[in-house]
Formats: structure tokens, sequence, C-alpha cells
């Protein structure tokens, strides 16, 4: 009994004191640049890739940034710090979100011509058009049907796209925009896939860090997209791309690169094939991060964009005269 | 001794007089299977960690409310308990620095039996088993793609307690203590960066994993008081509750001491003796 109850006592010590994070930084600009750069060399998905074709090293911009710190710096100047030291993973999924600001690189779009103009794609809408749900749709004169979906966290009905679908039916075939759609909920890209296909299609591949080597990686998921058991688009489609396509619309852009009937048009899109987490400094700001990446059908990285099928852009001058020439070549194609 | 010890476990020094009624005839009191049962409710605070959420250690407040029920049976000469405890809690807490939040809540019920040993008079030690089930939840009020957690696991715990009955001057008391401490089980823990896209599309049989004290080290104690005020018997105790878990390159814990108050109340199962005058009737006489 006395063995017992010697052996219960010491469990009971041992249990007692609860276990520590592995983040054990003080708020201290050394302290949360510490934590910030542990917390992406751990959990970031794309350290390795970003390696090789950026060219750094996540274990320099340590020490690199680290140079940049001293104790009485304040809060704006640590919130730069650590955003350039944020920058340098060129990931839109990546911010630091402060009551100052929300840090960000968007070289992915800002560093690009935008191909769009949307007061032209809305004279090109008229003001007729119909919309349903996160949709907006018309029929172009020569039979075209025009369709606009500017954000995929804009929610899509299946009765919205099957009404849509049954009203365009009759058209030769379909431009579907999302030019500056910066992504949102994946599960809008699956609802709207569906309908353009009639068979099961692979459209890519995804994994999630199992540890926090770069490299440890869980076994590809194969993903597919089933056709929707309801009335489907079955004409060509030209889809318009630009580079603020991104996030989830860039995920989508790989789906409708593997249906038979669309061509990706217009200019490269934006990328950010990672899905994003989020965690916390010990000063309390919110940091954002591709935890899980996605592949396309090749198993090819599509974190830096998908190239679109056919190069087209924006002519400024013409756009200027109402024409928008994305557009214009779109209606070419579909007329052949 | 039997009687004397089934006397400490369960007070009768003080249950109210009025629970037997006049008219019923008692049988043994080892027949009776002496029944307690507890309602406490508490408050106190809480550490939570998950760093599938944060990397940060949030603290707060959690408020959390426990049933207990005891029945001695005719187990092993009378000295086997059966114990079932309901336990909700709720919990909020914040980050260190003040910018975003916890919200979290847990189910657990554990139901099994004790052997009692009475070494000494006044003094019952207790010891024996319990399964449970666990579940619950955290949410982080600003996450994104990973704005809560979920819980769930069902154990097999060791348990062990000791009640002793005293008395300050007229005033009849009850200090108790029991800890339970699972041994082994199932939970449930996702991958170190897997999503809830992935656990829905890969299904969730892959995160529910074996569960033992070298990654799951929890340990509930709970340490009461029992005196009676008029005819009720209250309970005022200390409610340390601690459920952790290291798996998957993933670390949670949560880490609550509350305050609990409540009453306790007694029954007895008897037999009730036929009133001879009913007897008359039934049989036509």
């Amino acid at each position: 009994m006395n063995r017992f109850l010697a052996i219960l006592a010491l469990l009971l010590l041992m249990l007692t004191s609860c276990q520590k994070s592995d983040y054990d930084f003080d708020d201290t600009p050394q302290g949360n640049l510490d934590a910030l750069w542990q917390l992406i060399d751990e959990r970031y998905c794309f350290l390795s890739y970003k390696e090789e074709v950026l060219g750094m090293s996540w274990a320099d911009i340590r020490g690199k940034y680290s140079g940049k710190l001293n104790a009485d710096m304040s809060r704006v100047q640590l919130f730069e710090v650590l955003c350039q030291m944020l920058s340098e993973l060129k990931d839109g999924h990546v911010n630091l979100s402060t009551s100052l600001d929300m840090g960000r690189n968007w070289s992915w779009k800002e560093d690009y011509p935008e191909n769009l103009n949307t007061e032209l794609r809305q004279q090109y809408l008229g003001t007729d058009y119909h919309i349903g749900s996160g949709l907006r749709y018309t029929i172009l004169p020569d039979n075209i049907a025009y369709v606009v979906y500017e954000s995929f966290s804009q929610s899509i009905g299946e009765g919205n796209l099957s009404d849509m679908i049954a009203y365009l039916q009759l058209c030769n075939g379909m431009i579907l925009d999302i030019r500056g759609n910066g992504g949102g909920d994946l599960s809008n890209v699956e609802i709207l896939s569906r309908r353009f296909t009639n068979e099961k299609v692979l459209v890519g591949y995804t994994c999630y860090k199992t540890g926090k080597g770069h490299d440890d990686f869980s076994e590809p998921r194969a993903e597919y997209v089933e056709p929707y058991d309801g009335i489907r688009w079955q004409k060509p489609v030209v889809l318009l791309t630009n580079r603020s396509c991104y996030s989830a619309a860039n995920t989508f852009v790989r789906n409708m690169k593997e249906m038979p009937l669309v061509t990706i048009m217009g200019d490269q899109t934006g990328g950010g094939s990672g899905l994003p987490f989020t965690s916390e400094l010990p000063i309390g700001w919110s940091v954002r991060f591709s935890a899980s990446p996605s592949f396309d059908a090749k198993m090819q990285q599509i974190e830096f964009g998908i190239e679109p099928d056919v190069s087209a852009s924006l002519d400024e001058a013409k756009a200027a005269d109402g024409i928008d020439t994305m557009i214009e070549q779109a209606r070419e194609l579909l007329k052949k | 001794m039997k009687q004397l010890h089934i006397f400490i476990i369960y007070m009768s020094a003080l249950l109210p007089a009025s629970l037997w009624a006049e008219d019923v005839t008692l049988e043994p009191v080892q027949n009776r299977r002496p029944t307690e049962r507890s309602l406490l409710v508490g408050a106190g605070k809480t550490n939570q960690l998950d760093t599938y959420l944060s990397p940060m250690e949030y603290t707060g407040v959690q408020v959390s409310v426990l049933v207990q029920r005891e029945r001695m049976t005719h187990l092993a000469d009378h000295h086997i308990s059966f114990q079932s405890t309901f336990h909700g809690a709720f919990t909020s807490t914040d980050n260190p620095a003040g910018t975003a939040k916890y919200l979290g809540g847990r189910l657990a019920y554990d139901a099994g039996w004790h052997y009692h040993y009475s070494p000494l008079q006044n003094l019952d030690l207790k010891g024996g088993a319990l399964v449970g089930a666990d579940a619950g939840f955290l949410y982080n009020d600003r996450n994104g793609n990973n704005p809560a957690q979920g819980r769930f696991s069902l154990d097999l715990s060791l348990s062990a307690g000791a009640s002793y009955a005293f008395r300050i001057k007229k005033l009849p008391l009850r200090a108790a203590y029991q800890a339970d401490l699972p041994m082994m089980g199932i939970m449930f823990c996702p991958e170190f960066g897997e999503s809830y896209y992935e656990i829905s599309q890969r299904g969730v049989g892959h995160d529910i994993i074996f569960a033992h004290p070298g990654n799951a080290m929890n340990l509930r104690q709970l340490l009461t008081l029992d005196f009676c005020l008029r005819r009720v018997t209250l309970r005022v105790g200390y409610l340390c509750d601690i459920r952790q878990q290291n798996a998957r390159s993933l670390k949670n814990h949560d880490v609550s001491h509350s305050f609990m108050f409540g009453f306790v109340r007694y029954f007895q199962l008897m037999k009730r003796k036929p009133h001879p005058q009913s007897l008359s009737i039934e049989r036509g006489e």
C-alpha cells in the first residue's frame, strides 16, 4: 500500500506541472523576430521551393534582419522590419496584421499590367444584366454569353447556376471573366467547376505538413472534379484571367485548365497555391502564412501562377474607345 | 465493521432524519445500496495552449458544473461502489497581449467502480478504474482557416481517493479527495498542418490515435469538504483539471483550477412493509 501511494504521489507531482509551448519568446523586438522566424521555419509550406526559386536562404534571413533591431525601437519600426523579412517570401498569403497596418507583399499583381478596366467591363455588361448570387451575366450581340465573377468569397447557389446555364444555353459560347478575382472560398471553386465537365477529371494534388522540417509533407492526395448531377455547360468557354487572379481563383483556373472545352486566355494568374493558416507573435500581432500547398494535375507548383493557353492583354488606347481587347479576342476565338 | 464502513462513506451522520418515512421498515444497511448525488458549480482560472491555433498560452476564466453519483453495490461483499461523473466546462481566455480570445467548451462523462478499504475508523480509501468520454472545442476569434480545434477522447483511467469523517465541536464534516488518471485510450489529433478541408476529404479516421500518458497526460483532482447547514448537506471544493496532449508535433493543454460549491443528497433503497390493513383488503376480509 505504501509503495502504491508513493507512486501515485510521484505521478501527481509530475503531472501537475503542465507542458510549455515550443515558442518561448519574450515580447521584445528580438523575441518577436525570433518567434516569427521560427513560425515560418516550421510551418510555412513553400520554404524549400522559395529558397530554390528565389535564391534566398531562410537561415540567413534571421541574422540579416536581427541586425536591423534595437531594444528601443518603436512598434512601427518593428512592424516595418518584420514585414520586410516576410516580403522575402513573395507570397500574397503571408501577412502581418496589426492595429497599425496589414503587412503584405502584393508584387504578384502590382509588378504587372492590370489588364482590367472595370468601367469598360461594366459597359459590356450593360444595365440589364442578370445577377445570380455572385455572378453577373448577359448575352452579347453576337450571341456569346458573358459572365463576370469578381470574388470567390461571394457564394454561388446551385439554383442560380442552373438558372444561369438554362438562360444562356442557346449561346454559341461563354466568356467567363474572372479578372481581378482575388480568391475566397474553395467550396465555390468546386461548385462552379462541376458545371463544366461531363466526366470525373483529375485537376491536381494537395498535401500538408506533417512535421516541422521544411520537407515534412503528407502523401499528395489527388483532387478530382466530379460533374454536377444536373444541367451543365456543353459549349466552348474562354476563361479570362489576369495577374490579380489569386488563391481560390488560381485554383479555379487550375481546374478549368483540365476541362476539354475551356481555353484560358489573358495574362498569367497571380498564384497563391498555399492554403493559409493563422498564428501570432508575443506582441499580439496576427500572422497569416501558407500552410498546405496544392499542385496542378502534373504535380507542378502553381504558387507563382498559371500561364494562359492564349496570351491576351488590354490595349489601353482601344480601351479609351470603349473596346476591351481581351473580351474581343475571346469573342473572335469563340466564333471560330 | 462493514456497517461502520458504509456509514463513514456516506456520512449517514449528516443525513436529514426526514429521509425515512415512518411506515417503512428498513432493510439492513448493507442491503440499502446507499447513493450519494452531488451537484457542484464552480469558477476559476484556466490556462490554455493549442499550437494548432497559436503558440501563445491564453489565460482566463472557466465556469464549470460537476454532477457526481456514487452508489454502493453488492459486489465484493459491499466493498465496491459505482460512480458516474458528468463534467461540463466553458472557458474564455485571452492571449498575453490581449488581442485575441479563445472560447472553449467541454463535456466529459466518466463511469466506473471503486474498491473501498477502511484502515482506520472514519477513514475510507478507495481505488478503481473509470471509462470515460470527453468532447469539446476551442475557438480562436481571429484565426482564418484554422479557427478552432476539436477535442475528442475515450479513455480508461485509474482512480483513487480517500475520505475522512470528523467533527469540529458539534459540526460533523467530511473531507474527501479523488484523483482520476487516464492511462490509455484513443483521441482525436490532426496532423501538424492538416486543414479542416483535408480532414473532411481524407476522413477523420487517420486522426484518431492511441492515447497514453506519454502523449496525453491528463489528471483530474477533486478535493471537497462536506458540512451540514440546517437540513442540507453542502459541499465546497477545489477542482484541478489538467488535460494535455503532445502528439504529431502539436501541443495543447488546458489547465484549470476552480472553486466549487454545491449540495449533496443521499438516498437509500428501501422496501415498504405491506400495511396490515391493505393485506386484509387483498384477502377479501
